[in-house]
């Protein structure tokens, strides 16, 4: 499909190639560009707001618009992205299979995934915690409600860990049932399989925005079991590969900040409001050489993709189906914990 | 002729150059792939053994017939996992075994209407998935009404998309557990005594029943009713006993598959039973029932036996799907346990090792039916 | 058999054949026509209310989903509003023509195959390559001149279809070779082929997709890893290959050995004594057997979902994943089970249509 962004991204990465090709130092990356594609991990079936398939069965989402950017960082093209259905299970061994690049799917770093699973982690670009949602019938309001109840949980998640502490902890008897696809964890809610749904924050935000007709039917319970920041899992080994993919969120990041959005990112890079901007941007060098990636990636992913609340208010936000606040998720200086490091 | 010595030496010679290139290549893929193994685990940064199984798992899942709790090593779960994966291949081996041999013989009847029912049957449930049949199930089971609204038999028995709920011994778990095993043992004794069928069942049945009333009236705690009847408190029922649907499902797909499996086995043994037999039979002038039960069943098994055990092979392997819907057999324990720990190959090994034990087992239990039934028609 | 030695000997009039077949058989006793009414009005009964629910309450339109109450039978518009999405999967949309041809090239192929005529391993072999090859040029598209599509695109009943079609391609020719290899007067040969044999049929097919999918890339160099789905082509062939390599041996057993000693006194070698002689004996006598697997096969599809596979399962199940759609869950999967049924129920009875017409061509 041709969009005018894939043809204005497209004339750019053409323009960007001439001036002899830049040598990727990551293995990864020099991988991925003589394949000539960027393997994302996808969803079994739509993990809504950040891995979800629509109508046109096209995968869209928070999570696939920031690996679609870090295609166009590191190919050019948001379209060379090529998603791969991946169970929540399955993620972490098609990772070290070679099957996926990298992890871009609400996964939580760990200490035993940083160590024990061989993984490593980028910047956090996301934070959410754990939390319950039960059926409004039951009239609770904490997880204290849930006494002798049945909660669903996604099996292989760290939510999957977190409750069950949580559960032992406030000691509530309760019985667990855990279900491989997020599709199928949803059916069992919704069918009332189980009382309480232990999820992610956001995810259980949009659920419940997804049952606009009824808002009462269901409620996120006041518990806090976890927050968790939330970032790109990459196989152990190349650091080269994470300093791109941190780049690439703190680009995202300093967009925003400095107000570089999709429709004026041409005429910024034509007249640099700051020399930060201009770096960004590539019109100063430096930002491309050091990762070794073309000079101007960044202006090609932010004309392809938008700034990170772009991003966000297309996939979770105010132009979204789910119109969710962005709270935490917000720039530093809008009373979020998102903040980038230091471009020099 | 010194030619044809010289070719068969030639034939000889090559043949030998085959094997040893084959035992070559083997030899070069195996230490291939444990090389290759070795390259990537370290490059993951995973340390390999089995030192693994014997941390916590610090995490839940649905069913288990012994205690758990999230503190149990991995060992522990595995092993409950195993359990799991044996209780409904062992309920799903028997019930379809039964209801396959009802089946079968209905397809085989006389009456036109017993046959074309069973012929309905099989053919529906033996042309579908069976994990089709299994997800499409559980989609109905998990729409019947909440614990709240359960449907219910006389107050004891319940039905809710939580599962079924059924009046059971007011005695614990591991009391029922070694009633269970008792009463399995009592059928082993039986069968080794060679105890007539009627008889047999017959001592078995009031056997087991026997010793349920005793291990209530010594275990069930003081001043309670033997009997413990489900009844709803809050969130869930309690006292009796819980089927989790997802049990439930599992073993209701899995019987209705494999029973249509079996019945066509069934139908396949009876039908070479030579007709002369059936007819002599009837020339004597003995009852049809008599004719099936002593003559055509009889001759029958053995030439259905050996295929029946195939099928409860393939009923044992079944049980794998469970991870289709959230049943915590050995496969979905597995399948977890790797990504929370990472340990891929010496998970993997495990599984198959459990299968190839069990596969052995079952295939020994064939050998032994089949030579017991040989014996007998001497 | 004994149906058949029944209507050979009597058959004044079909009419009168059945009449009194039925007085026989259904209204013997009491005691049958007792069953005989009761088993067919139960049948019958429910039959009525399939059809009541399915045809005459259902609701058919995709428009109309609003008409689908409780009240209402069938919810046929989730259907006609989905099935795109059930049968092509995430196949780009404008593009489902070349998928609807790709299908049909399979299930063409696998109905030609069922003509004598085309039964020869040259015809056979060169009736699947086409087959094979037209879905996979269709749907891959580059080498046609049309817009390239992926494999990780590929979804719902035509990847179903080509799991298929791509096990029973690769593991025909494996199966013959373990069979073969399972009969060689070499030890190590023969051991070799026994254990993997043994190995794989003790293993649910599951584990062994799940071990290609996921174990398999630890063991292999980087180099030799390739796409997630041809590691489980490759392995559900194996497989195949496995359950067939014995369809086979029943086959060779069926052949008596003096053939091959006669074979050799002419001085022919092993290779024309199998092609010419012996494997085309093996094959028609193997051939019901073969279809029973190719059968199984279809129906053990069904399993990739687990793996992550966007098969006609997963289709469906994506089907009614969306609000609108939700409460529907039933005709989808009615939908998905009656193709599944109908292309299984179909080549199991013409299975045992040459079962029964060989056995009467063996007397």
């Amino acid at each position: 499909m041709l969009t005018k962004a894939t043809v204005v991204s497209m004339a750019a990465a053409a323009i960007a190639m001439l001036p002899g090709a830049v040598l990727a130092e990551s293995p990864t990356v020099k991988e991925i560009q003589e394949r000539g594609t960027m393997l994302c991990s996808g969803h079994n079936g739509s993990y809504f707001g950040f891995v979800e398939v629509n109508d046109k069965n096209e995968w869209k989402g928070l999570d696939i618009d920031i690996c679609r950017a870090l295609t166009t960082a590191i190919l050019g093209d948001p379209e060379k992205a090529q998603i791969v259905p991946l169970s929540w299970a399955q993620r972490f061994p098609a990772l070290q299979s070679g099957d996926v690049d990298i992890i871009i799917k609400a996964t939580g770093w760990t200490m035993g995934r940083d160590t024990e699973l061989g993984l490593q982690f980028s910047l956090p670009y996301f934070f959410g915690g754990t939390q319950f949602m039960a059926h409004g019938e039951l009239g609770i309001t904490d997880a204290t409600g849930l006494e002798g109840g049945t909660i669903c949980v996604e099996a292989g998640t760290t939510i999957e860990r977190i409750s069950a502490n949580y559960m032992s902890t406030i000691g509530v008897e309760h019985t667990i049932v855990s279900y491989e696809s997020a599709a199928e964890l949803r059916a069992a809610y919704l069918a009332n399989r189980c009382d309480a749904f232990a999820g992610w924050g956001p995810n259980l935000a949009v659920l419940r925005a997804t049952e606009i007709d009824n808002p009462d039917a269901h409620i996120i319970l006041s518990d806090k079991l976890s927050s968790e920041p939330i970032a790109a899992a990459m196989r152990q080994g190349d650091e080269d590969f994470v300093d791109v993919v941190n780049w690439m969120l703190a680009a995202l990041l300093i967009a925003e900040e400095e107000g570089v959005t999709k429709a004026n990112v041409a005429e910024m890079a034509a007249t640099p409001p700051n020399p930060r901007v201009a770096r960004l941007l590539g019109v100063e060098p430096g930002m491309g050489e050091r990762l070794g990636l073309r000079e101007t990636w960044a202006r090609e992913m932010i004309a392809a993709m938008g700034n990170f609340g772009e991003i966000y208010d297309r996939n979770l936000g105010k132009d979204s189906a789910y119109n969710l606040d962005r709270g935490l998720n917000n720039l530093w200086s809008h009373g979020g914990v998102l903040y980038a490091p230091i471009l020099d | 002729m010194a030619t044809a010595m010289e070719l068969r030496t030639r034939a000889k010679r090559r043949k030998l150059i085959i094997q040893g290139a084959l035992i070559v290549l083997s030899v070069i893929v195996v230490l291939g792939a444990i090389q290759s193994a070795r390259v990537n685990l370290a490059a993951l940064g995973i340390t390999s053994g089995f030192g693994f199984l014997e941390r916590g798992t610090g995490w839940d899942y649905s069913f288990s017939l012994i205690p758990k709790s999230i503190n149990d090593p991995y060992s522990k779960t595995l092993f409950i996992g195993f359990l799991n994966m044996m209780f409904v291949g062992f309920i799903s081996i028997i019930l379809s075994t039964i209801f396959g041999f009802l089946f079968g013989t209905a397809r085989d009847a006389s009456n036109i209407a017993l046959k074309t029912a069973a012929s309905v049957y099989v053919q529906i449930f033996r042309n579908i998935p069976l994990i089709l049949q299994l997800i499409f199930l559980y989609s109905v089971l998990i729409h019947f009404p909440g614990p709240r609204q359960a449907m219910s038999i006389a107050d004891a028995v319940f039905l809710s998309n939580r599962g079924v709920m059924i009046p059971g011994l007011n005695v614990p778990p591991s009391v029922a557990l070694g009633l269970l095993i008792a009463s399995l043992l009592l059928v082993a004794v039986l069968i080794l005594l060679k105890t007539p069928l009627m008889r047999g069942l017959l001592y078995w049945l009031g056997g087991t029943v026997f010793g349920c009333i005793a291990a209530a009236l010594i275990f069930a705690p003081a001043g309670e009713s033997i009997f413990s009847i489900p009844a709803l408190a809050g969130l869930r029922f309690r006292g009796g006993i819980t089927v989790p649907i997802e049990l439930a499902a599992m073993i209701v797909s899995i019987v209705l598959y494999g029973s249509a499996y079996i019945a066509e086995v069934v139908r396949g043994g009876l039908n070479q039973v030579p007709r002369g037999l059936t007819e002599a039979g009837q020339a004597l002038g003995l009852t049809p029932r008599y004719i099936w039960s002593r003559i055509k069943l009889p001759m029958a098994l053995r030439s259905i036996i050996p295929p029946l055990v195939n099928q409860w092979i393939f009923i044992m392997k079944a049980t794998t799907i469970g991870v289709a819907i959230g049943f915590s057999d050995l496969f979905m324990l597995v399948s977890t346990s790797i990504t929370q720990s990472g340990q891929t190959l010496e998970l993997i090994a495990i599984l198959m090792l459990a299968f190839l034990l069990v596969n052995f087992a079952i295939a020994q239990f064939g050998n032994w039916l089949n030579a017991r039934m040989k014996l007998k028609a001497h | 058999m004994t149906d058949m030695i029944t209507t050979l000997t009597a058959r004044p009039s079909r009419m009168q054949a059945f009449v009194k077949s039925m007085k026989r058989n259904a209204f013997g006793t009491p005691l049958d026509a007792a069953i005989t009414i009761i088993v067919f009005s139960v049948l019958a009964y429910w039959a009525w209310l399939l059809v009541d629910w399915a045809v005459l309450r259902a609701v058919w339109r995709a428009e109309d989903v609003g008409d689908c109450t409780e009240e209402a039978g069938a919810c046929w518009s989730v259907i006609a509003g989905r099935h795109r999405l059930i049968l092509f999967g995430l196949y780009p949309f404008e593009q489902h023509w070349r998928s609807t041809l790709a299908c049909l090239a399979i299930i063409l192929t696998v109905i030609f195959s069922c003509f004598p005529q085309a039964w020869s391993g040259k015809r056979l072999t060169l009736l699947w390559g086409v087959g094979f090859a037209a879905y996979y040029l269709l749907m891959e598209g580059s080498l046609l001149g049309l817009q390239q599509v992926t494999t990780d695109q590929w979804g719902g009943l035509a990847l179903t279809l080509f799991l298929f079609a791509s096990v029973v391609l690769l593991g025909m020719p494996m199966g013959l070779g373990l069979a073969l290899m399972r009969r060689s007067d070499m030890p190590v040969v023969r051991g070799f082929a026994t254990l993997i044999i043994d190995f794989i049929r003790s293993l649910p097919l599951l584990t062994t997709l799940f071990t290609a999918a996921v174990v398999v890339p630890i063991l292999l160099p980087s180099w030799l890893e390739g796409d997630k789905i041809w590691r489980v082509i490759i392995a559900f062939a194996l497989f195949f290959a496995c359950y067939q390599a014995e369809v086979f041996r029943g086959g060779f057993q069926a052949i008596p050995s003096g053939q091959f000693e006669a074979g050799k006194a002419l001085g022919l070698s092993y290779w024309s004594i199998l092609g010419r002689i012996v494997l085309p004996q093996v094959f028609r006598h193997a051939l019901p057997s073969t279809i029973n697997m190719v059968v199984v096969t279809f129906k053990e599809t069904a399993i990739v979902i687990i793996i992550g596979f966007f098969d006609i399962l997963a289709s469906a199940k994506a089907a009614f994943g969306t609000g609108e759609w939700a409460p529907h869950y039933l005709e989808v999967y009615v939908f998905v089970g009656a193709i599944y049924w109908v292309f299984i129920f179909s080549l199991g009875q013409y299975g045992e249509y040459l079962k029964g017409r060989m056995s009467i061509a063996a007397r």
